[in-house]
């Protein structure tokens, strides 16, 4: 295991060290001074938790982790910590029992665990050792995975082992200075002869844009701190649907968020920030835009959002946004929180790049998801469902708990117009060209009235109902509200 | 600077600014037109629009620049 960053993370600190294993010695305030929280462990855990609120659960020695509990807006929650002070926190044997302690404290008490990461990975003074401890690790992390949230935090950088650490968890956040890679640059080099810095190897550009390795970055470590917070509160405690919250009001019209033309494509976040209590937390924003994951809070109950957005490739499915989509929804299947799905699609993405990619294997992930998860979870179509990328989207076909249309939105195979060029092709061959628009309308007009049209989609039970933009948050707090509340039994694979 | 590539195959269906033009951020530069939709391609930060590599009609290709903001 190759231990890295130790020219920017490791080194010894001389400043003496706290080591009452009760929390309570003399320390800096834990409010930050710029971006950067102190790079003591237990500085950062009694950041992350309420004020005083920490209990160590491993004492704070040279091991090079520490667990503790503490509460979050009063919830219990677990966490640890590496030591970038020691050995630039690489992981030895106690260090790694340390975190699996807090593991079996999480899953003792069902809470979250949130781990604060700042490792060169595995410790090379160890060898084998070592390796065999950070592997304990990742086991103790996939035998907790679905059962209790795990978010990572990730504060320096993060390198082999402890990057793997973070990957394997359910959410990975972040802080802008901090960087996630196998190997550093030094080795990469050596290696490849690419010459990359440590930034653009493993900073916020590369695993917000294009790895997907991690779900948010934040602009410091006490915001990525505090965002750990609102997701741990998120999934841990998610309250229950209170129709009050969402009966007829304001008179804020969702649709109004729609372009006129429907062929325009148009952002849907401001339609999602209507439909949620309060501006959720979208997670992996930049990668795969074109389907946003959301948690927010839908009438007080937590709930996770998937929502194709027409502003990026117009909507469509690809292979990346699918997979994205997949793994959101089993996570939020795994851990009981409800879907709303919000459906405007054209279709899955052609093209060669993405058949190659493996759009039909990565798409089937979504797929599966959708059709395993025992939540409730409730289908809003606001425009248009086309193709496979309308069965993909929470189907009823799927199981969706109810299937909501708002008036005029569309299910078919492809758009009207698209299927009459297929359809009657020889037909519309011996059309002269100058009638062949008014050719095309006039057969599409039929083809929807036969085939299309969500009275057709409503006569086939695939739509329940069609709902009015003012009523849609009423319509869907109902729903969940009236369904049974389950979660999935599984793990949550990174996929 | 930034240069505003285009994410998909498309159209251009209309040039929305012009070389020289000061942008703000979230402004729409040209709409292109691809699976039956209409996918405005937005600035992503103000400035002024020093080049406009397409013109209404033109295909792009996954990753063509279509302009650069400075």
């Amino acid at each position: 295991m190759t231990v890295i960053a130790g020219s920017t993370s490791a080194g010894t600190d001389q400043k003496s060290t706290n080591r009452g294993s009760n929390g309570t010695a003399l320390r800096p305030p834990a409010a930050a001074q710029g971006p950067h929280i102190s790079r003591d462990p237990e500085v950062r855990l009694e950041a992350l938790f309420d004020p005083g609120s920490v209990r160590l659960l491993t004492p704070h020695d040279k091991s090079g982790a520490v667990a503790a509990t503490g509460t979050i807006d009063g919830m219990t929650a677990v966490a640890f910590a590496s030591d970038p002070r020691v050995q630039g926190g690489a992981l030895g044997s106690e260090g790694c029992a340390a975190i699996v302690t807090a593991y079996d404290e999480a899953l003792a008490q069902g809470a979250p665990v949130i781990g604060l990461w700042h490792s060169g990975g595995a410790r090379l003074r160890e060898g084998a050792e070592s390796l065999h401890a950070v592997g304990t690790v990742f086991a103790a992390m996939t035998r907790a995975s679905g059962k209790v949230p795990q978010i990572s935090v990730v504060l320096g950088a993060a390198a082999g082992g402890a990057a793997y650490g973070p990957a394997l968890t359910d959410i990975v956040i972040l802080s802008d200075h901090a960087r996630i890679f196998v190997t550093g640059p030094d080795v990469v080099r050596s290696v490849t002869g690419e010459d990359v810095d440590m930034a653009r190897l493993g900073g916020p550009e590369p695993h917000s844009r294009r790895s997907g390795v991690v779900h948010l970055v934040a602009a410091t470590d006490a915001d990525a701190l505090s965002q750990a917070r609102r997701l741990a509160l998120l999934l841990g405690e998610q309250g229950t649907v209170d129709v009050d919250l969402v009966a007829r009001q304001e008179g804020a019209e969702l649709d109004q968020l729609l372009p006129e033309s429907v062929r325009r494509a148009y952002d849907v976040h401001p339609l999602l920030a209507g439909l949620l209590d309060a501006p959720g937390i979208e997670l992996h924003p930049r990668w795969a835009p074109n389907v946003v994951t959301m948690l927010g809070r839908l009438a007080g109950r937590a709930v996770g959002v998937v929502a194709n957005n027409p502003l990026r490739l117009g909507g469509c499915l690809d292979a990346t946004s699918a997979e994205k989509a997949a793994r959101f929804v089993r996570m939020c299947d795994a851990f009981g929180v409800p879907l709303v799905v919000v459906v405007d699609v054209p279709g899955y993405l052609p093209g060669v790049g993405q058949e190659w990619d493996g759009v039909v294997r990565r798409g089937a992930k979504l797929l599966h998801a959708f059709a395993e998860a025992t939540v409730p979870r409730v289908t809003l179509i606001t425009r248009k469902a086309y193709g496979g990328a309308y069965i993909a989207m929470n189907s009823r076909a799927l199981g969706a708990t109810r299937v909501f249309a708002w008036p005029g939105a569309e299910v078919a195979v492809m758009g009207a117009v698209a299927a009459v060029r297929i359809l009657h092709r020889r037909t519309l061959a011996d059309v002269p060209p100058d009638q062949l628009q008014e050719a095309e309308a006039r057969l599409a007009g039929e083809h929807e009235r036969e085939s299309g049209g969500l009275e057709r989609a409503r006569a086939l039970g695939v739509i329940d109902e069609v709902i009015e933009p003012s009523t849609t948050r009423e319509a869907i707090a109902r729903a969940i509200a009236a369904a049974p509340r389950v979660r999935g039994h599984h793990g949550n694979i990174p996929l | 600077m930034t240069e505003v590539r285009a994410e998909m195959v498309a159209n251009v269906w209309k040039v929305v600014t012009a070389e020289g033009e000061e942008v703000s951020d979230g402004a729409t530069l040209v709409i292109l037109e691809s699976m039956k939709m209409e996918i405005p391609v937005l600035a992503e930060e103000p400035g002024t629009v020093t080049k406009l590599a397409v013109a209404e009609g033109d295909l792009v290709q996954e990753g063509d620049l279509i302009a650069i903001i400075e």
